[in-house]
């Protein structure tokens, strides 16, 4: 690209020629070039570009290395009860006070991360799955889509809250029964959006054409429909993991989920309540991790839609 | 548009059959003994044994599932084994205020969320929609009974300016009623008026791109006049969809709900409930309201056709 | 205007604005005046009083059943249906009359008959009554207000076995009902006492409404706990169940609800600020917290697992998550209440001094503890129970105990303990409570002290050292012999641990300013409280 004062010596030239000859108008100085954008490369001018992709990825990774790194990061034990020193305010031996049985909530609220992480992470991984596997069936075969379809909305017609909780009734409570609740719950909706991709991958000629050459059904579905669902996928999945937190918070809160014995969010909450009047920090310290976590991962999600294709935006 | 109707009405009835299939196999996929769960905790062996041959479980499924339907249709819930009390009649003695809080969230977040939603439509991509939005993803965000707890410690205890918990029968009152239920309407719908303004601005924003808007623009129709006479009409399809599902929220965050604000309502039952392993009653709550999903979404459905002329599949 | 028609006028106006449909504001602040909202401790569930045991059934039934006797503030019973006994001699034919006019919530008069049922009824789940029924000869109707009790030995405790406050206390029911098999509970509420169930606005976990009952004839006496004249001041009162204590709290200073049962202790100090609240221990002689281990299975059949746990608990851990404030507390090594005439330390040095857990593994070895899991049930929606069974789940794992935590609620935990299936079929091995102060004084009406095996208290601990110094109790003839009896009950109820104490703690009770009438004692007791508009 000619760099501007090449230009204006250029156009300079082009005056003094043109006024040379005095019965010629000048035309005006235009630039024939405009200043160079400078678009950043890499990771990050994609970030920069993303913001809600930035913000929630940063919040998410920090959420997840408190959570890994639990037992390095200051912490006691989460579950030994110290009555001697219970209630006690935040302070330099308890950064987020004791609960009222004395227990560390600092420790508990860093551990309780494991669980509300873990539970968000593993539902949006399981309901994922499950839900490509019936969406792909689904959209793609006709014969099985009437009725998988008719199954699924039988299925989304139970509020969630309530699925998880009937189905925790049904068991003892435990992390691994309150994942397996919630993702029952949430796999209609996954399963609908990928059918709905499906769908109208389906109508593609290039599709028509693998079919038409005879490529089995399975390779079809793998090498041609898949890699198109994962992108809104992803987008959905982070979805399914905020909700998850917040369902197994609620779950825990009343009494149904996590049992007292492992510390999550939703229980420090939950014991919590009966002093929220005299000592609000031990709910409000769980209160705003969850707060926190659950926004990035919805702002992630915002983000990953957005930048992986707006058009999903009328979807989702 | 009659054939339209009905043939909605009749697509229901597969849906509510695979609840009812859902809900009712539930019990028996589940890990352990169907009727040990249905006797609960506190059933000695003979009670075990009692109930297990009231379930008839050598009996095939399908009869016992077409008993069981017999039994709904008929109101017949089952009976609580904690309260021994018919569950339908548990249940209708705290129907009410759910209804009413309900009811009161629905009307709070339509009427906070939709203007909302245009407004920053309306001014996209300036500071207001910004923030708009990112008021929305938090409304998403913080749980439920948090809000619910600080808008008690701030508008019940600090300021006294309404009640902190409790509910009062309508026949008490419109007013009594109405301050009862307005805290928890407000921390219900937090996510109902953030799912709802997401939508009506993402919707609005496409039909404000339409061509016939820029005719009336053209027109010159007033701002108001497109926005609310030409834009809002024809978003208000996916807008109303989205109320119909977000049904669902209002009822699983009722639960929650009331039992942060102590109202007698399903919520607290289903809590109670669960904690006492009242497997019956949790059944018949979770049917009901799954019953009442699938109406309110038929009505809506059905609305459309009133909203939408072009709807007639 | 004699007393009884004033109140019955006074009764009628007042169920007549309540029933007149509240139209105008001033109609219903009068009513609110008459109307008593109570947060009881825990939900109301089922009102059978002789078939649960718990407080709060107790509680509710005070109101609405009478009994021949009641305890004064004193522990003495007075007559209380009963207008006249008479004792033979040899003491040990007694005849009892009854006061005349006393009649049923359905209109029916209180007859001798109905006494002698609700009689059999109680005794057959009372261990005083137990006792009783061992030495009876004959309990007739004499005619239709006289009855008459014949032992064959003599039993001091008589009056105080019909008018104790601990539970099941001697509730008169009518006839008919009291014929419910006593191990299954009654459907029908009619009752004996100055108020009465409104069955149609009961719901369950969420309220319980009692109306007053215009036809009952309280005694002329000034009302104390149990005993005297039962005037309900009040038309209506309103258990509203909140099983969460922020919200009865808030609830209570707001003036929603007048008055509150169980405000726990880290909320007394938010409610001591409070100008329209009073706050005020709610019965000195407190509370002993308790849990029960299972002694029919293993591992607390045996003896060395029991004192194991003794060895390695703190009952400061325990009274400072169940009451925080070292003001509400005190140790507890035994099983009788601090500052009555007979408490006594005597061999309860398990319980004393720094916590030993090595001692308390090597004792857990002793026992062949093999790692099978301990079923722990934790009631989640009474604080007491809750804070006491997280100490012990903690405890347990401390010993390297495999816990097995069953959270659930304070009427599942009822009917739980009521089983006597092993742990891993409905059973259970540890349960968490407590016990009014007021019972355990004495073991006359301490039915968890206990130790007769199948007949015992839930846990049915079997000790043969501790029911031989029980019987010495009985039969002591001076306070010297019944005080050497009861310390070498404690250390034998302390041996053989028949149950676990966790200390020894005061409760508090809550009301608005506006309310007055209310007494300290064991259990609230609504006659004489009334509500200033």
């Amino acid at each position: 690209m000619n760099s501007p004062s090449h230009a204006t010596a250029f156009a300079t030239d082009a005056v003094v020629t043109a006024s040379a000859a005095s019965d010629f108008v000048a035309a005006p100085e235009l630039p024939d070039i405009l200043p160079p954008v400078k678009v950043r490369r890499g990771l990050v001018g994609f970030l920069w570009r993303h913001p809600a992709i930035a913000i929630g990825g940063a919040l998410v990774a920090t959420m997840l290395l408190i959570a890994l790194l639990a037992p390095w990061l200051g912490t006691v034990d989460p579950t030994t009860v110290a009555p001697a020193r219970r209630i006690r305010e935040p302070s330099a031996a308890f950064w987020f006070g004791t609960d009222m049985l004395g227990r560390d909530i600092y420790s508990r609220v860093l551990y309780g991360a494991r669980v509300s992480l873990g539970v968000g992470f593993f539902v949006a991984l399981l309901a994922s799955l499950a839900g490509l596997a019936i969406g792909l069936v689904s959209g793609f075969l006709r014969w099985a889509d009437g009725f998988v379809m008719r199954v699924m909305d039988g299925v989304m017609s139970i509020p969630p809250i309530l699925l998880a909780i009937a189905l925790m009734a049904l068991t003892r409570g435990s992390v691994g029964n309150v994942i397996t609740a919630i993702t029952i719950a949430e796999i209609p909706r996954v399963s609908r959006l990928v059918r709905s991709v499906v769908l109208s991958l389906r109508e593609q000629p290039y599709v028509d054409a693998a079919v038409a050459a005879g490529t089995r059904t399975v390779t079809i579905l793998l090498r041609h429909i898949l890699p198109n669902t994962v992108a809104p996928m992803t987008v959905q999945a982070t979805y399914v993991c905020a909700s998850a937190m917040i369902v197994e918070a609620i779950l825990s809160f009343i009494g149904a989920g996590t049992p007292p014995t492992i510390p999550s969010w939703g229980n420090i909450m939950a014991e919590g309540r009966a002093l929220w009047q005299v000592k609000p920090y031990i709910v409000f310290f769980p209160a705003i991790f969850l707060s926190v976590t659950v926004l990035a991962v919805n702002l992630l999600g915002d983000g990953l839609r957005d930048a992986l294709d707006p058009r999903m935006k009328k979807r989702l | 548009m009659l054939n339209y109707v009905v043939r909605r009405i009749l697509a229901t009835i597969p849906v509510m059959a695979v609840v009812a299939l859902f809900v009712f196999s539930l019990l028996y996929i589940a890990p352990g003994d169907p009727a040990a769960i249905v006797a609960g905790d506190q059933a000695t062996p003979a009670d075990v044994e009692r109930i297990r041959e009231s379930l008839g479980l050598d009996r095939p499924f399908l009869v016992r599932f077409g008993e069981w339907v017999w039994q709904i249709l008929h109101g017949d819930l089952g009976t609580s084994i904690f309260t021994n009390l018919p569950v339908a009649t548990m249940i209708a003695q705290r129907i009410e205020p759910t209804l009413s809080l309900m009811a009161v969230t629905l009307i709070l977040a339509v009427s906070v969320a939709v203007p909302i939603g245009v407004v920053a439509a309306w001014k996209a991509d300036t500071l207001i929609d910004r923030g708009i939005m990112a008021l929305a993803v938090l409304g998403f965000s913080v749980p439920v009974f948090v809000v619910g707890y600080l808008l008690a410690y701030v508008f019940a205890l600090e300021l006294d300016w309404l009640p902190v918990q409790g509910y009062t029968q309508l026949r008490e009152g419109l007013w009594p009623w109405l301050e009862n239920l307005i805290l928890p309407a407000i921390a219900l719908g937090c996510v109902y008026i953030a799912l709802i303004a997401r939508v009506t601005r993402a919707t609005m924003l496409e039909v404000l791109q339409q061509d016939y808007i820029r005719t009336a623009r053209a027109k010159g129709i007033g701002q108001g006049g497109i926005l609310f006479l030409h834009a809002l009409k024809n978003a208000a399809v996916p807008i109303v969809t989205v109320i119909g599902i977000g049904i669902a929220l209002l009822i699983g965050g009722a639960v929650v709900t009331e039992t942060v604000f102590a109202i007698p309502g399903i919520g607290r039952l289903t809590v109670d409930a669960i904690l006492r392993r009242d497997y019956p009653v949790i059944q018949g709550i979770v049917l009901l309201f799954s019953f009442i999903y699938v109406l309110v979404n038929l009505l809506i459905d059905l609305l459309y056709t009133l909203l939408d002329p072009r709807i007639r599949y | 205007m004699n007393r009884r028609a004033f109140l019955q006028s006074a009764t009628g106006a007042g169920a007549l604005a309540a029933t007149a449909g509240l139209a105008t504001p001033a109609i219903s602040q009068r009513v609110a005046a008459r109307t008593l909202r109570f947060v009881p401790q825990a939900d109301l569930a089922n009102f059978d009083p002789i078939w649960n045991t718990q407080y709060v059934v107790r509680n509710g039934a005070a109101l609405v059943w009478d009994m021949l006797y009641g305890v004064n503030a004193d522990l003495k019973p007075q007559r209380q249906m009963v207008e006249s006994e008479e004792v033979s001699g040899d003491r040990l034919t007694w005849t009892f009359r009854l006061r005349p006019n006393l009649k049923f919530h359905d209109g029916e008069p209180v007859l001798a008959k109905d006494v002698i049922a609700s009689l059999a009824r109680w005794q057959a789940r009372d261990n005083m009554g137990l006792m009783i029924k061992a030495i009876q000869d004959e309990l007739v109707a004499v005619d239709d207000r006289t009855f008459r009790w014949r032992l064959n030995r003599p039993y001091s405790k008589l009056l105080i076995a019909l008018g104790k406050v601990g539970t099941p206390s001697c509730f008169i029911m009518p006839a008919r009902i009291a014929a419910t098999d006593p191990f299954k509970p009654i459907s029908d509420y009619v009752g004996s006492g100055p108020m009465k169930l409104v069955r149609s606005e009961w719901v369950p976990g969420a309220r319980a409404v009692f109306e007053k009952f215009s036809e009952y004839v309280p005694r002329q006496e000034p009302s104390s706990w149990l005993s005297g004249g039962k005037q309900i001041l009040v038309d209506r009162i309103e258990w509203v169940v909140m099983a969460d204590p922020a919200t009865a709290s808030a609830a209570l200073q707001n003036g929603e609800v007048d008055w509150w049962e169980t405000p726990i202790a880290d909320l007394v100090p938010v409610l001591n600020k409070s100008r329209n609240v009073v706050v005020d221990i709610a019965d000195p002689l407190g509370n002993i917290g308790s849990f029960r281990m299972n002694h029919l299975y293993p591992p607390f059949n045996n003896v060395y697992a029991r004192r194991a746990i003794l060895t390695a608990m703190s009952q400061e851990d325990y009274m400072r998550a169940v009451v925080g404030d070292d003001a509400y507390w005190k140790p507890l090594p035994g099983f009788f209440t601090p500052s009555t005439p007979l408490y006594t330390e005597e061999g309860g040095e398990i319980l004393k001094g720094p916590r030993n857990l090595d001692a308390a593994k090597r004792l857990l070895d002793q026992s062949d503890y093999a790692g099978q899991p301990v079923t722990c049930l934790v009631a989640q929606d009474l604080q007491i129970a809750k804070a006491q069974g997280e100490v012990t789940a903690d405890l347990l794992k401390r010993l390297g105990m495999n816990v097995d935590f069953n959270a659930i609620d304070w009427g599942t935990t009822a009917a739980r303990r009521a089983q006597k299936s092993p742990p891993g079929q409905g059973g259970w091995n540890m349960f968490h409570t407590w016990h009014a102060g007021a019972v355990c004084v004495d073991p006359s009406s301490y039915t968890a002290i206990r130790a007769n095996g199948d007949k015992a208290w839930f846990g049915w601990p079997t000790s043969e050292k501790v029911e031989a110094e029980i019987t010495a109790w009985y039969e002591a003839a001076s306070f010297e012999e019944e005080k050497s009896a009861i310390g070498r009950l404690n250390r034998a109820a302390c041996e053989d641990v028949v149950y676990a104490p966790t200390g020894f703690f005061l409760a508090h009770q809550a009301w608005r300013s506006n309310v007055a009438g209310i007494v300290k004692g064991p259990l609230p007791f609504f006659w004489g409280v009334s509500k200033a508009a």
